[in-house]
């Protein structure tokens, strides 16, 4: 018998409220994924391509006084990221063209790097969440605890949202505070005041209906492989299929399409006929990755149409809505055995 | 807790699943102290123990267990018992006192008192330093252990054991049972405890509820169990006893075979013993040993087992 064992004693201290319960079991999933090596790496890596708006943000301001830096701008503006009317506001009055350009920045930062790198980092993480508690038959353990079963999916669904939180949110809303801080005065933040807020709202449509989908995934199963499996599919196979069904109509020929003249107005920057005729919303409900960057483009207010974006929001509602659904009405039948 | 006079009292309870009826019209009280849940396989108890816990929906039945009105309190019912299930269930990728402290942080203890708990209950639970191995790695005795201290974390007053000895080895088996007991006799913590094995039962229950197809078929204390319903004996007789058992049968007696070379005679109580050695002396028969017969629980177990009548009153007995 060690020295310190006491025998029994009894615990008679207040206890903490109902509502602290999922927290805990937030932290001990997030205590369990940080054990792993390359999340950590993965982690660190996801932070790298906020170089680049913060490059675009850096260039944007210089210009302000260095006007060289203007045209550096108005390209990486107009071509990688398809918008020669920004491009053009830039060019003709870079002061009231802050905002868009700000926020543009940092919705390519959203779009891009880090919807894939959320894809990955989702796929690795949410599929073991539940299917391990499922093969383990730890839900018994659980859920003879003082927890109802919301309690418990947001307690995973809340490890989901750390780690997205991390590679997401947290960088831009950093984005946005060197932004702040590069530029030449203080005075930027009453023209941007708006972005962090939409960085969360980015952040909400981004985390709730994947994490509902992943642990969908998770509590169907006992193996996670196959959860995986499932997640990553949902993605590729949904992004196939929404190209195919956008382009099938298309005629495949060489792009003669000119290079936006910058020097144009804005209102004169028109697509080509090709171009013109391709319907990019119709088959968006297909493809998950697609629905996503609408709705943050709406978020973000660089997609005012809001009856484009309505079929695209019910999907990924429903996704959610459906997601946590299912996951539920899986642990009520699992307790019921 | 110990002002109260039953634990649990749960009235027609019934549970079914589709068609099949697991737990029919089942009503019961659990005394303080240590309370053996017997029945064999499919006869009810783990729908029993999961529809106390709010585990399973019960589709009818009222009570109230701790003094919290059952089922529409379950949350501050399971706050204040432990349960250690029967599967095998642990939470994968963490160590046993990482899972000792989350059970308790999710029964209402703060993060740092969990911990600091986990490991008092460790210690009380024999954990050495394998506390600090993935419970992955655990073996079937250690991940019992491990269930145990769970159940015991956050220190409910009552404790619901569902087989917490299968297996155990005897030495770890004994030291579980101890600990049950000590838990009830010292620290006055009522404990249901569901088991296949008789002798853990007969080692610290002090009543017993035995369910067979869903229904209650005895309540009673272990000690009232114990006793046959009309007076006997028991004799063990050296060599023949054939003319004795003849002589018995004359005197209008009943006698069986216990199945060990025992007799067990009845209807005689304590005072009616003179009359037996008389009849013995004239037969010419020794007695090697003669004692009041107890019921063996095993018995008791094998005939409810088999019975197939109504359920039972609490405090009563009917057994074929």
């Amino acid at each position: 018998m060690a020295i310190h064992h006491l025998g029994y004693r009894e615990w008679e201290q207040p206890r903490t409220g109902h509502w602290l319960r999922p927290k805990y079991i937030a932290l001990s999933g997030i205590a369990l994924v940080w054990r792993r090596k390359w999340l950590r790496l993965m982690l660190m890596l996801a932070w790298l391509p906020i170089a680049v708006p913060a490059f675009g943000i850096f260039a944007f301001e210089s210009s302000l006084n260095e006007p060289g830096f203007l045209r550096v701008v108005a390209n990486l503006i107009a071509g990688p990221l398809q918008r020669p009317d920004i491009a053009f506001m830039v060019l003709t009055d870079p002061e009231s063209a802050r905002h868009e350009v700000w926020t543009l920045l940092i919705m390519a930062f959203f779009r891009y790097p880090q919807l894939s790198a959320m894809i990955l980092l989702v796929g690795l993480i949410a599929p073991m969440l539940i299917s391990y508690d499922l093969r383990s038959r730890a839900y018994l353990l659980y859920f003879s605890r003082p927890l109802r079963i919301i309690d418990y999916i947001l307690g995973k669904a809340a490890v989901v949202w750390f780690f997205l939180g991390m590679i997401v949110t947290v960088p831009a809303l950093s984005l946005y505070v060197v932004g702040v801080l590069l530029s030449p005065n203080l005075s930027v933040v009453q023209e941007t005041w708006d972005i962090p807020l939409r960085i969360l709202g980015a952040s909400f449509v981004l985390l709730v209906p994947t994490t509902a989908l992943a642990i969908c995934y998770s509590a169907c199963t006992s193996e996670s492989r196959y959860a995986s499996f499932a997640w990553f599919a949902t993605w590729i196979l949904g992004s196939v299929a929404y190209q195919v069904m956008t382009f099938s109509d298309v005629e495949f020929r060489p792009d003669r399409r000119p290079r936006p003249n910058l020097s144009q107005p804005a209102a004169m920057v028109q697509p080509s006929v090709e171009a013109g005729s391709i319907d990019l919303d119709r088959w968006r409900i297909l493809s998950p990755y697609h629905a996503l960057g609408k709705v943050q483009a709406w978020v973000f207010g660089l997609d005012p149409t809001v009856g484009s974006v309505l079929p695209t929001l019910l999907l990924l509602s429903g996704i959610t809505v459906f997601g946590f659904w299912i996951v539920r009405r899986r642990l009520i039948s699992l307790l019921s055995v | 807790m110990s002002t109260l006079k039953n634990v649990v009292q749960i009235d027609h309870l019934v549970k079914r699943y589709r068609n099949v009826e697991a737990l029919a019209d089942v009503s019961v009280k659990i005394p303080p102290g240590i309370t053996g849940l017997l029945g064999p396989n499919g006869s009810g108890k783990s729908t029993l123990i999961k529809s106390l816990l709010g585990l399973v929906q019960a589709n009818e039945g009222s009570g109230d267990i701790l003094g919290y009105p059952w089922p529409s309190q379950v949350r501050e019912i399971r706050e204040k018992v432990g349960y250690l299930p029967e599967d095998d269930c642990y939470i994968a990728g963490l160590n046993g006192i990482e899972s000792v402290a989350l059970m308790g942080n999710l029964s209402g203890l703060p993060k740092i008192e969990g911990l600091r708990r986990a490991h008092e209950i460790c210690d009380f639970c024999d954990f050495g330093e394998e506390r600090y191995r993935p419970v992955e790695s655990f073996s079937t005795g250690m991940r019992q252990k491990l269930k145990f201290a769970q159940a015991l974390v956050h220190d409910p007053p009552l404790l619901i054991l569902d087989e917490p000895t299968t297996g155990l080895d005897p030495a770890q088996r004994d030291s579980m049972l101890r600990r049950i007991k000590t838990l009830c006799t010292q620290y006055g913590k009522a404990v249901l405890l569901s088991t296949h094995i008789l002798p853990d039962v007969k080692a610290i229950c002090d009543s017993v509820i035995i369910m067979v197809e869903g229904q209650v078929r005895v309540v009673d204390t272990l000690e009232k169990l114990s006793q046959p319903i009309e007076p006997t004996i028991h004799v063990t007789v050296q060599g023949e006893s054939s003319a004795f058992v003849e002589r018995l049968l004359h005197e209008q007696l009943t006698v069986d075979s216990d199945g060990e070379g025992g007799l067990r005679i009845s209807p005689v109580g304590l005072s009616e013993v003179q009359g037996i050695w008389e009849i013995a002396a004239e037969t010419r028969t020794m007695i090697r040993r003669l004692v009041p017969a107890m019921n063996s629980l095993d018995q008791l177990f094998i005939e409810t087992a088999g019975a197939t009548q109504k359920p039972a009153v609490s405090g009563e007995r009917k057994v074929s």
